[in-house]
């Protein structure tokens, strides 16, 4: 890992910005200076004087042991552990009681903290100067110690704001790496969940985390995403979408290859498929890889409750996509190209109602969507205190005024408030948003041929999605290609007793997921046999 | 040869898909009178024997497609003639279903449309998919292919409760003896759909498990030559047969027939969603059939650079090979049933069978 | 970059040609002139005479916009002449602001007088050759009028009048039985085919027509003007023969296998039309076979029903009683059958498809008969007619009051 770094840090240097930099102050990029004022000197030097970088200089043991100097960035460290484990115990402790060499007997008697590198060249120390870790720095050593006191303030666990379950656990990611390392491994407490971390970003330094089961993973897969990851050149990453865009497989889509989400039951869940994680620092949002189309259409609360529920609410998901994608080019293709489509009687009500209304139907529709999604930007971005005025502002616009002022007949009125609530019921905003924007395309093309227009649109869209792979997988695995095996768990979901394997196309593992006999029943007593009452019967006669 | 896997499932869908394709549009074999069905299913016991031939051929070269054991077995100069006559004729055909699927939409729902825009809005989607390869061709057969037969059985379903199905008109059975059904055989349903599988050899070296692939494609035009068979069967009873051998679209007349419940009716809509699915696909296979012949032929690194072009030539094939829908339609049963089909559908392959018969056994003597 | 181009090739193409078109089939809704109902006449020159029923959306739909109150009549009427059905069509956009549009065109109306004159075959070629017409419209003759004055009377509770013509056959089907619902595709059907006649309802107009064209006509309880259905119409080379009534239609129904419901009066204890049935359900098998080189059919009626209304004590609690009635319902029912054959055989028109029957069965004998079918082979059938009839219940009561005094 340090290699692929050092390699990104040379090849960084060709940014322009860099290389000023590197003229400006020039440092020699590896060994540390034995004088602690040079080293105090460079590291001023280098941070620019920031006031958040605190440098306190001490005396070993009472005064008689040589300088020393502890450096940390205020904020990010953690200021207790700093004074209680590392100031405190390195002021009281007596250098000349230990026979090892100063610099030994910090690193191995006197830093009380759990992880404690040594360090010896400028990079690295100030890769963990910046990522919150306290620096010790010696007199007279060309080296020095770096203790992990990471902390400061964070915002604590809280319940996810996007991805709520009525059923489910109510802890969600934080903007920690760490944090939300550990709320996975709380939930599956095995050491085979293994966790490889790395650096991205030439600028900002991002810690960026791979996590899998180790075992269950592919093995193809992971190497896929390390190799990815490992390609990334960027100055920054300030969020996982940074990573999300520099890793998918595809550029031109508008559906999400990586599936993101707050909910650490849901990346679980995904790890135990098979699916690998990627933890972002700075950000609640953690990707999984590789995704497919059908998981965007499931929530985690579809395992939690019963197997049949699921199910439906699933098949209403997929009809609320198509609801949202279709219903106003349907609305524009039946009353502009197949008039003969509707009955009689409901195409003279529309027929009435559109005789007041100047505009040909796609403008009709097309004023009416694009003004429902000027509300919803601006109630989106808005305060909460003004949302309801926008609400109010929003009623009136998209309802009965537009309808008196014979802008919009009221059947356009239903329609777009469908597409809007459908569009708003979609599980993974993602996805939701992409069929927003597919939406136009197919009001278009309704517009000019109708259903042949709409038909050929989902026959691209088809297309489209079949040729989309996310990590290799194809994205609408298991419907196409079709895996039999796997149905268990997508528009349906099957109990969990039934779902015997993984998926296989993100797995090598064969084992099954459940035992056999899985399956509850009643106690064997019951039923047309008359016999003796069994243990487990609680009857009346008990 | 693009790096393309297919599965035993999607070859399935795509052969069912294929051979449904226009062939469900049409008064198929309705020469037979009401005994339409009969041969049609006649006609499917030849296809499977054809396809066996293609089959048998694939065995002999599992490595090579068509186009390559044509030389083989022909010679260099003979073999490249032939193939790339089937090239022609792959194109052409995909033309004429093309054209048929035009004419259709041009007939019942867009009638000041010019026939051009429609037929060039659909090779456009069949340029997009095919450059995309075969394999997402086929996953999106898998996707569509539950939706089709959804919307069959639904409409089969709404059909029957309708009470439109009149039996009578099926009677009486062998009305003029087997001799007319058996000349409907070998002059048309013989061929279109099921001789047309021929098709499918230019596909059999991506399947993934080969020793399936026999039973696969015989259960699917099986499959497809019943599925064939019924609609032909509730078209006439619904219709009786004059008005059906009248109907440029039977299905649709039997579809715009359905009234249940008041509401359920006037489902034209749907005749012609799943109508432009089964025609996408059909042009599709040919196209990229033709395609990847070509490719190999020619020896062409970067097949999907020659889409747009081919898919131009079958476009403007499929608007100037007739002037009316009469003619292409005569055309169609004249020239095309009577000469091409039998020679690229029959004699051929026989041929070409025949030949590497003798040649392996040689080989086998000799060693 | 290639990959790139050859996308952006793609958009640029599939816009152009998006943009281009122009949508060529596109028709807005307020472009459309609805047409529900399309009478056809023949005038004095022999010119066709077409009147279109278009629905005027705004006083149909009602309440919304503009709310209620005097609105104008829901459909307006247009007429076109031509020399055919396509140019009488074609020609009313001179006087129409909008585009004709057939597709909702639930009913045509054929004038009697045109329907004597010539095939209607003519007129239904059009008709079944357009993509827009249904072949599921209802065909009506207007019996005893005009086909122009039956489009133009306005009525009260369906406000599209053909609408109103359209589900008055269907029930009077369902609950009466004297007449039977045809569209286009099964007249059509019945017209090319050798062994069957067409048999057609007519619908009657009552009233003064010039009145009935107000929307007072629609403001009053009982109209001055209204529609009701008439009797059965034979074809016989697709041309209007002859109008059977009563008995004789509902027999004809009885034979064409389409009674859902009637209601049958019998004769009791000396009492004429004393004890009325209630038929639920029936089904009629037509066999057809060769005896002896002549065609002879059986007719299998099976009636199910309910007693509906005694008006003579009768005990109907005893089993016996009803069989007798019973039998009484089969006499009735055999009778009407017999009078329908008669009629028919009597117009040598064979509207109840023996010729097909006998085709399915003796495709040879067939053959040699079909061109002669209706005028010499048909009027010779004999039959031999067996009505099973069975009352089920007999409703609330048992007996009925009367029996006690």
């Amino acid at each position: 890992m340090t290699m692929s770094l050092f390699s990104l840090s040379k090849k960084v240097k060709k940014l322009k910005m860099h290389k000023k930099q590197a003229q400006q102050h020039d440092q020699p990029s590896k060994a540390l200076p034995s004088s602690l004022q040079d080293q105090i000197n460079y590291i001023k030097e280098k941070t620019g004087n920031s006031t958040d970088v605190i440098i306190r200089r001490l005396q070993l043991g009472d005064g008689r042991g040589p300088d020393t100097a502890v450096v940390f960035v205020e904020g990010i460290a953690d200021s207790k552990a700093i004074n209680d484990f590392l100031i405190e115990s390195i002021m009281n402790k007596h250098p000349v009681e230990s026979k090892q060499p100063i610099f030994e007997t910090l690193f191995k008697e006197v830093v009380a903290l759990g992880d404690v590198k040594e360090i010896t060249d400028w990079d690295n120390l100030y890769l963990s100067l910046m990522s919150g870790e306290s620096i010790i720095l010696v007199d007279g050593v060309q080296k020095a110690i770096s203790a992990s006191t990471r902390g400061g303030e964070q915002r604590s666990v809280q319940e996810p704001s996007s991805q709520l379950t009525v059923r489910g656990p109510r802890d969600g990611f934080t903007e920690s790496i760490r944090t939300n390392t550990a709320l996975i491994r709380r939930r599956i407490q095995n050491p085979d969940l293994w966790l490889e971390n790395m650096k991205i970003g030439s600028v900002t330094k991002t810690d960026v985390s791979i996590m899998y089961i180790k075992g269950i993973a592919k093995d193809e897969i992971i190497e896929e995403v390390r190799n990815r990851l490992k390609r990334i050149e960027i100055d920054s990453i300030l969020e996982s979408g940074y990573i999300e865009q520099l890793i998918e497989d595809t550029a031109f889509t508008t559906f999400p290859t990586l599936y993101h989400t707050e909910r650490p039951d849901m990346v679980a869940g995904n790890l135990l498929e098979g699916r690998v994680a990627i933890i972002v620092n700075g950000t609640p949002f953690v990707l999984i890889a590789p995704a497919v189309f059908i998981q965007f259409f499931q929530s985690v609360e579809d395992y939690y409750g019963r197997a049949d529920i699921a199910t439906a609410l699933r098949f209403l998901r997929i009809l609320i996509f198509f609801i949202s994608i279709i219903a106003p080019a349907a609305y524009i293709a039946v009353t502009t190209f197949h008039q003969e489509m509707i009955p009689t009687q409901l195409l003279v009500a529309i027929a009435a109602q559109r005789e007041s209304v100047p505009f040909p139907a796609l403008v009709e529709a097309l004023i009416m969507e694009v003004s429902f999604e000027i509300l919803r930007e601006a109630g989106v971005r808005m305060p909460r205190a003004v949302g309801s005025a926008i609400s109010i502002v929003g009623a009136l616009v998209i309802g009965q005024a537009a309808v008196q002022a014979g802008i919009v007949s009221p059947a356009m009125v239903i329609i777009v408030a469908i597409t809007a609530i459908a569009n708003f019921a979609t599980p993974a905003f993602a996805v939701a948003i992409s069929a927003r924007l597919i939406r136009f395309g197919f009001m278009f093309a309704a517009a000019t041929f109708g259903f042949y227009g709409i038909i050929l649109g989902v026959i691209i869209l088809a297309v489209h999605l079949c040729s989309l792979r996310s990590f290799g997988v194809p994205y609408l695995t298991p419907m196409a290609p079709f895996i039999p095996a796997n149905l268990g768990d997508t528009i349906v979901r099957l109990p969990l007793w039934a779902q015997k394997k993984r998926p296989r196309l993100f797995t090598d593992n064969k084992e099954n997921r459940v035992g056999d006999n899985q399956k509850p029943q009643p106690p064997k007593s019951r039923g047309m046999v008359n016999s003796a009452i069994e243990k487990g019967d609680h009857d009346e006669q008990n | 040869m693009e790096k393309a896997k297919i599965s035993l499932y999607q070859l399935f869908v795509l052969i069912l898909l294929f051979e449904l394709g226009s062939a469900i549009l049409v008064p198929l074999a309705i020469d037979a009178k009401q005994d339409a069905w009969m041969s049609i299913l006649f006609g499917m016991v030849g296809g499977l024997f054809l396809f066996w031939v293609n089959y048998r051929l694939f065995l002999y070269y599992p490595e090579l497609v068509p186009p390559e054991y044509m030389q083989k077995l022909l010679g260099k100069i003979v073999g490249t003639f032939l193939a790339f006559s089937y090239i022609i004729f792959f194109m052409y055909t995909a033309a004429r279903v093309l054209r048929d699927f035009g004419e259709m939409l041009l007939t019942f729902a867009y009638l000041e449309t010019p026939l051009f825009i429609v037929n060039a809005l659909l090779i456009l989607v069949i340029i997009y998919a095919v450059s995309k390869g075969i394999e997402v061709v086929a996953r999106t057969g898998e996707l569509f292919f539950v939706s089709i037969y959804f919307l069959a059985i639904t409409g089969f379903i709404l059909i029957v409760f309708s009470g439109l199905i009149d039996l009578n008109n099926l009677k009486p059975i062998l009305e003029e003896g087997i001799f007319p059904i058996a000349r409907v055989v070998f002059t048309q349903s013989l061929y279109v759909p099921f001789g047309e599988s021929i098709v499918f050899s230019m596909i059999f070296p991506y399947v993934t498990k080969r020793k399936g692939a026999k039973k696969v494609g015989l259960f699917a035009i099986g499959l497809s030559g019943i599925n064939l068979a019924i609609t032909m069967a509730i078209n006439i009873g619904v219709l009786g047969v004059d008005l059906t051998a009248r109907s440029q679209f039977p299905l649709l007349s039997t579809i715009q027939s359905i009234q249940v419940a008041e509401f359920l009716e006037r489902l034209d809509v749907f005749f012609m969603i799943s109508t432009v699915i089964c025609i996408f696909f059909k042009v599709s296979i040919y196209f990229y059939v033709a395609l990847a012949g070509t490719a190999v032929l020619f020896k062409i690194k970067n097949p999907s650079s020659l889409t747009y072009p081919m898919g131009m030539v079958i476009l403007f094939m499929s608007v100037t090979i007739a002037s009316s829908y009469a003619e292409h339609l005569k055309e169609g049963l004249q020239f095309v049933t009577h000469f091409l089909h039998p020679f690229f559908f029959v004699v051929t392959p026989l041929l070409l069978l025949g030949i590497a018969f003798f040649k392996n056994r040689k080989k086998s003597i000799h060693q | 970059m290639n990959k790139i181009n050859r996308l952006m090739c793609f958009l640029v193409i599939i816009g152009t040609t998006l943009l281009l078109s122009g949508c060529w089939s596109k028709t807005e809704l307020t472009d459309l002139a609805i047409v529900a109902a399309f009478g056809i006449d023949k005038n004095e020159e022999g010119r066709y005479v077409g009147t279109l029923q278009i629905i005027n959306p705004g006083n149909v739909a009602g309440g919304m916009q503009g709310g209620g109150g005097s609105q104008g009549p829901p459909v307006s009427v247009i007429t076109g002449t031509g020399d055919s059905i396509v140019e009488l069509s074609r020609m009313t956009s001179r006087k129409l602001s909008r585009r004709l549009y057939y597709a909702h065109t639930n009913l045509v109306i054929i004038g009697e007088e045109l329907a004597k004159e010539e095939s209607i075959s003519d007129i239904l070629d059009s008709l079944e050759r357009d993509a827009e017409f249904r072949s599921t419209a209802i065909v009506v003759i207007a019996q005893g009028s005009k086909a122009s004055d039956m489009v133009k009377v306005l009525t009260a509770i369906d406000k599209i009048p053909a609408n109103k013509v359209i589900k008055t056959l269907k029930f009077t089907e369902r609950t009466w039985g004297e007449n039977i619902s045809v569209n286009m595709q099964e007249a059509i059907q019945t017209l090319v085919s050798p062994g069957k006649e067409l048999v057609v309802s007519g619908f009657r107009v009552s009233g003064d027509v010039n009145k009935g064209k107000k929307t007072v006509n629609m403001q009053q309880t009982e109209p001055s003007s209204s529609l009701y259905a008439g009797g059965l119409a034979i074809f016989k080379k697709g041309k209007l023969t002859q109008w059977i009534d009563g008995e004789a239609a509902r027999g004809s129904v009885f034979l064409l296998d389409k009674i859902n419901a009637s209601a049958i009066a019998v004769k009791w204890e000396g009492k004429d039309e004393a004890i009325v049935y209630e038929l639920i359900r029936q089904k009629t098998k037509i066999s057809a076979k060769m005896e002896k080189g002549k065609p002879h059919v059986f007719i299998k009626v099976q009636a199910e029903g309910n007693i509906g209304e005694t008006r003579v004590p009768t005990d109907l609690t005893n089993p016996h009683v009803l069989l007798k009635i019973e039998k009484e319902v089969e006499k009735e029912i055999k009778k009407e059958i017999t009078i329908a054959v008669k009629q028919a055989q009597k117009n040598k028109a064979d509207i109840f498809g023996i010729g097909d029957t006998l085709h399915r069965t003796n495709p040879k004998e067939w053959k040699k008969m079909s061109n002669k079918w209706n005028d010499v082979y048909f009027p010779e059938v004999t039959t031999d007619i067996v009505v099973d009839a069975f009352i089920r219940r007999t409703g609330l009561r048992n007996n009925p009051h009367q029996v006690n005094k």
